[in-house]
Order: structure tokens, then C-alpha cells, then sequence
């Protein structure tokens, strides 16, 4: 075949596939997101499943980052939803409550989904995880390690595992009340020690209560603190111990030292919201989507570079506990 | 031969007219119109009822901090701790509304007294240092800034936190809401104090003898000081009712709009109004138009990064350039009519 009929029989391709495309999508889908959290972990998930969705769909995206003046919230939100022009806005960031639900009341036809957490308001769809299972496996991955002790390189035998949170807030107590479940369950006699730093945003005091936890027999720590966590994974390193990530893949930034990560696949969650609409099914106005162990929204990642150091016995404990939560057959405590 | 004063103004047109004209370059470098990106900012802005009322929102902030700012350039004072006078101001009145039963108009107006106070105490030291001791006050009130955010925060997360996730204190009481001028908009009484704040304040300097006393000091202090003006105390006491004004800013902040105090309250109008101050060249009357014109960029802005492919943070750009500009022509004007600039910083 010549090199012209292979072009021409591409071209027929190519145009034959953006006619369907176009056949499929009479009405183009356009979806905002707004956020203040677009340039950290849990944002950048959400940024990642939105642009998926626009190179596998083509749809329109409008991202919106608030900044941090509560002043301007209402605003932003109010100039997003003033033509109706978007079938969905994604929203990440309990200060954007407030300016939410008013918006939400102000324009009924726009539908917006509140990612992480489930308001009052009955005409908003809300995008849950189920972050109390997520660290039901962490708590049984850290506690079986602190049982083994001084069997596992870096442990000592002070039988104790750690926690970090930012503030103490529900949603870090619903993380915090699955990883106590999930130690518990697979090793009972492990002691649990928890702190709060009291802020999301102070790597060094992050850094400096891991040290104290490390100090009072805790080899493996556990960070749900935002960029106050980072410090926590970077004091493991530092103390050759042991950290748990949380929210997104952390296992590189102190590999060898981050054991697991807690992964809330908010990406996930985004891209298959927006297939919806584009498959014409919208999600209902106040349905509330789980995001758990069983749908794989929330899932326990063991890092590749601690991977050969975990027991065979200990995964086949973690992966057991995990068939009977999804199973159904344990249920773990939630704080709301 | 052109008067000072339309020099001067010639100057900060000009000075604003380089900013937007470069802004207007980088416009085009992010492959957007820089004719859709002004467009859409002046629909932002000026658009419709709502967004005026957001334009004179945005305004009022700006302006309250820039009478503060305009108080103590007059004396020849530099207060940039403005941002942490409101900050604490902003605190101070959102805990006199939540904390106690008062009748409605009794409540905001011992709310905003105790906003003003808060300030006036949180500008005290570094004011007693530079009456005292000619400590430079620049130093001193910007780092006062750091301790007023901080520890608000504190106060907010540890002591006053309301129930729930929020980093947020409790609401305050609706009789110590300042009220809205209409119902489709957060605009509230805070606009009207601002302006007569900035008539008072135009009026004390330019017809009283106090105020001329102050200009005096501004305009050379040895000189000001021969002819008989207690320069300690009279700086003292500039200073103390800039950093009430700027208290009192954040107070209108909370009691007009937010209803309550959070983490990261209002964070940067005390330094808007300090540029909106230093445009209008110190002219308190010159500071409402510098205000309207940095709300309505603001809140142009806000339709802007939603209409168009453009960042919102090009106006902080264009305001970084003006706040260039300004300065840069402030030095010359300096250079080249001032023999005595060893005496004084700050000429207006």
C-alpha cells in the first residue's frame, strides 16, 4: 500500500471516530471544580481524575481556586453558577460551607457536589470516603508489624504504634477511630498512641511529635495532618522508623521509610461522576456517594520499597481483615 | 508651571498606566486578550447591581485600612502593621458579639469602640518605642503583624472554637449585626464609615490646627518641632488613632460580613490599603477613588478567572507594578526637589 492510501485510510478513521464523538456528545459536558486545595495531595487527585475525564471525554473544565480570602467565596461561587453554564462543580473545603449552601439554595438547577464529608443540605451530592476503613487496615498493618517487634529491621519491642492528626477535628477522628478498630482487631495487645499537632500546616511540629511518639516506643506513625504530615514522613527517615501515608501515594517521600499509604482515591471518585453525566445519568441532587474498600475508593497501598520487609502472615492478616469489611462482616466504627 | 498637586496626580496616573501596561503584556504572554481580560473586568466589577455592591464590598476593607495608612503617612509615619491592627480588631469585635446580650445599636457600636481599642493597644508599643526611643516604627508594627495573626489563630482554634470541623469561632448575636444597605448584597454600613472616616480625617488635616500641626510634622520635622509641636507625643498619639482606624476595619470586617472570626480572616487588605493610601498619595479623599479602584479590580477579578483562561492573580501582578511605579517615582520626585532628605522618609 502506498504511503497516501494509509494516510487517506487513517484520515477516514480519525474522522469516522470524532463524528461518533461528536454523535455522543450532542451537548458538550462542562464541569468546574473549586477549591482551595488545588496544589496539595488530596486536591492534586482531584485535579488528576478531572483532567482524565476531559482527555477521555472531552469535556469542558473550568478550575476555580479560591485563595484565601473568605470575602471573595461568594462571589466566585455565584459567578460560576450565574449562567447555569456547568453540569457539575465539584467542591473540596469545609471554609467553602457557608458560601456553598447559599449558592446551592440561590440556584437550584446547578448541581453541586461537595467532595469529603455530607452537609445538611438536601439539593447538593456529596462525594464520601470512607476513611474510617482505610485506616481500619492501616491501624491492623501497623499494630501486626509492632507485634513482630525487634523480629523486623528498624522496630524496636516497644509494642506501641502512633498517630498524627492536624486538628482535632471529626473527620481526623473518623481516620483516627478506624486505625484504634483495625489495631485493635489485629493485634490487641498493641498500645495505641495518638496527638493532634493542632494545625495542617507545621511540617517541624509534625516532625518533632513523631519524635516524641518514636521516643515513647512507637516505631510506626501514621499521618493524617496535611503538609503538618510531611513532617511526619520525613522524621521517620530521619529516625530510620517507620510512617503510614495518607490521602495519596506518600511512599516517596521518605522511601524505604513509609510503609503503607493510605489512599483516598478521590480521582476516582471525580472521573466516575463525571462519566455519569456524560453517559446521561447525573447524579441525583443530595444522593451521597460512598467511596469505600469494597467500590475501591479507599484502599490500602503497601510501598514497593518496604514491601519485601512485611511478613507474608502479616498481608494475609490485613488482606483477611479487609474481605470481612468488605464482606460486611466487620463493621468499622465511624465519627461524623 | 503645573501646581504639586497635578504633578503629583499626573505622576500616579502615569505610574498606573506603566502597571497596566505591563500587566497588559503579560495578558498576552498567557495567550489571552488583554481587550477580554479589561472587558470582562469591568463587567466583573460594574456588571450589574450585585457586582457593584461586591465592588464597594471589596472597596470597604481597603479603604478603612487606607485612612489608617493616610493618618500616619501625614505625620510623616509609616504604620504597615495595619493588617495585624485588623486582625486583632477583627477578633476583638467578633468576641464582644458573641459574648454578650446588648441591645442592637448599643452592641455594634460597643463592638466597633472595642475593635478601635484593640487596635489603638495593638499599635501602643511600637508607638511608644518610636515616640520615645525613635525606633523605626516600620520594623516594629510589621512584626507586630505576625504576632496579631498567630495569635488570633490560636485564640480561634484553642479557646473560642466552636463545635465541629471548623477552625471558626462562634457566631456573633444578630443585634451586633452592622446592617446591610440591601438584600441581595454582604454591603453593609461599614461603606459609609469608611467614607466619613475619610471626609474627617480630609477635614482634620486640612482645616483644623491640629491637623496642620501634623502636616507640619510630616513635611519636616525639626521644623515642626522649632515652631513649637510636642513631636513625642503628637507621634504617639498619630499612630495610636492609625492603628484604631485599622482595628476598627477589621471590626466592620466581622460584624458587617463574615458574622463570626476564622483562620485567615481577612488576610492582605491591611497592605491593599496601605498601597491605596501611598497611590492616593497620602489624600485621604484621593484614598476612597484608590480604594473603589482596587475593589473593583478585585472583584473584577473574580469573574475574570471564571470567564476567561486568565489567573486571577494577574491583578495581584498589576498591583505589585503600580505599588513599583509609585515608588519609583516617589524617589524621583525626592531626588529632585528635596535637599533635605536625610530629615524625613516619607514626603506627602
Amino acid at each position: 500500500m502506498s504511503s497516501w492510501s494509509r494516510r487517506l485510510i487513517a484520515l477516514a478513521g480519525a474522522s469516522a471516530l470524532a463524528l461518533a464523538a461528536n454523535a455522543a456528545s450532542a451537548k458538550e459536558v462542562s464541569i468546574a471544580a473549586i477549591s482551595g486545595y488545588f496544589a496539595q495531595g488530596f486536591g492534586v487527585s482531584i485535579v488528576d481524575g478531572l483532567k482524565k475525564a476531559e482527555k477521555d471525554f472531552g469535556i469542558k473544565l473550568k478550575l476555580v481556586d479560591t485563595g484565601n480570602r473568605a470575602l471573595d467565596y461568594e462571589e466566585q461561587f455565584n459567578n460560576i453558577a450565574k449562567d447555569g453554564s456547568y453540569d457539575l462543580v465539584f467542591v473540596m473545603g469545609w471554609e467553602l460551607v457557608d458560601a456553598l449552601q447559599k449558592t446551592a439554595a440561590a440556584y437550584p438547577n446547578t448541581h453541586f457536589v461537595f467532595i469529603d464529608g455530607v452537609l445538611d443540605s438536601k439539593n447538593i451530592i456529596y462525594a464520601n470516603f470512607a476513611q474510617n476503613q482505610g485506616s481500619f487496615l492501616a491501624g491492623a498493618l501497623a499494630a501486626s508489624m509492632a507485634e513482630k517487634g525487634s523480629a523486623i529491621a528498624g522496630l524496636g519491642d516497644g509494642k506501641a504504634i502512633g498517630f498524627v492528626g492536624g486538628r482535632d477535628i471529626p473527620v481526623i477522628r473518623d481516620f483516627l477511630g478506624g486505625y484504634e478498630a483495625g489495631a485493635k482487631a489485629a493485634a490487641p495487645d498493641v498500645r495505641l498512641d495518638a496527638v493532634f499537632a493542632g494545625t495542617f500546616d507545621d511540617p517541624a511540629k509534625g516532625s518533632e511529635l513523631t519524635m516524641a511518639l518514636y521516643g515513647q516506643g512507637s516505631d510506626i506513625v501514621y499521618n493524617v495532618a496535611g503538609p503538618t504530615g510531611e513532617g511526619v514522613l520525613q522524621a521517620s527517615a530521619a529516625a530510620d522508623k517507620y510512617s503510614i501515608g495518607v490521602d495519596i501515594d506518600q511512599c516517596g517521600v521518605a522511601p524505604g521509610h513509609v510503609m503503607a499509604s493510605m489512599l483516598k482515591k478521590a480521582d476516582v471518585a471525580v472521573y466516575s461522576l463525571v462519566k455519569d453525566v456524560v453517559d446521561g445519568k447525573p447524579p441525583e441532587p443530595g444522593s451521597i456517594h460512598t467511596y469505600d474498600l469494597k467500590s475501591g475508593g479507599v484502599e490500602l497501598l503497601l510501598c514497593p520499597q518496604v514491601v519485601d520487609k512485611i511478613p507474608a502472615e502479616v498481608k494475609a492478616k490485613v488482606e483477611a481483615l479487609k474481605a470481612d469489611v468488605v464482606s460486611g462482616k466487620i463493621t468499622v466504627p465511624t465519627v461524623k | 508651571m503645573m501646581s504639586d498637586r497635578v504633578a503629583g496626580l499626573m505622576g500616579q496616573l502615569i505610574a498606573v498606566a506603566i502597571a497596566l501596561a505591563i500587566g497588559a503584556v503579560i495578558i498576552l504572554a498567557v495567550n489571552e486578550s488583554p481587550l477580554r481580560v479589561l472587558v470582562t473586568l469591568i463587567d466583573g466589577a460594574f456588571g450589574n447591581p450585585e457586582r457593584i455592591a461586591g465592588t464597594l464590598l471589596q472597596m470597604t476593607p481597603i479603604l478603612i485600612c487606607g485612612i489608617a495608612a493616610c493618618i500616619s503617612l501625614r505625620g510623616g509615619l509609616f504604620n504597615i502593621g495595619i493588617e495585624g491592627q485588623l486582625f486583632i480588631g477583627g477578633f476583638a469585635a467578633t468576641w464582644v458579639g458573641f459574648s454578650f446580650a446588648l441591645p442592637p445599636l448599643v452592641h455594634v457600636l460597643f463592638g466597633l469602640a472595642f475593635a478601635a481599642l484593640a487596635g489603638m493597644l495593638w499599635i501602643a508599643v511600637p508607638a511608644f518605642f518610636r515616640a520615645r526611643f525613635n525606633t523605626n516604627e516600620v520594623v516594629s508594627t510589621i512584626l507586630a503583624n505576625y504576632v496579631a495573626i498567630l495569635l488570633t489563630s490560636y485564640l480561634t482554634i484553642n479557646v473560642f472554637k466552636r463545635p465541629g470541623g471548623q477552625p471558626d469561632t462562634p457566631a456573633i448575636l444578630e443585634s451586633a449585626y452592622l446592617p446591610q444597605i440591601f438584600s441581595f448584597s454582604r454591603l453593609n454600613w461599614g461603606l459609609f464609615i469608611g467614607v466619613a472616616l475619610a471626609i474627617g480625617a480630609y477635614l482634620f488635616f486640612t482645616r483644623t490646627a491640629r491637623g496642620y500641626a501634623v502636616t507640619e510634622m510630616g513635611a519636616n520635622p525639626k521644623f515642626a518641632e522649632y515652631g513649637g509641636i510636642d513631636i513625642k507625643r503628637q507621634t504617639f498619639v498619630l499612630l495610636l488613632v492609625s492603628g484604631a482606624v485599622g482595628g476598627l476595619a477589621g471590626g466592620i470586617e466581622s460584624l458587617g460580613v463574615h458574622h463570626r472570626f476564622m483562620e485567615g480572616f481577612a488576610p492582605g487588605f491591611g497592605f491593599d490599603g496601605v498601597i491605596a493610601a501611598l497611590l492616593a498619595n497620602g489624600s485621604p479623599i484621593g484614598t476612597i477613588v484608590t480604594a473603589l479602584f482596587f475593589g473593583a479590580l478585585r472583584n473584577g477579578s473574580l469573574l475574570l478567572e471564571v470567564d476567561t483562561t486568565a489567573s486571577r492573580e494577574i491583578i495581584t501582578v498589576i498591583q505589585a507594578l503600580i505599588i513599583l511605579a509609585v515608588s519609583a517615582q516617589i524617589l524621583v520626585r525626592r531626588r529632585a526637589s528635596d535637599s533635605t532628605a536625610g530629615e524625613r522618609r516619607w514626603k506627602f
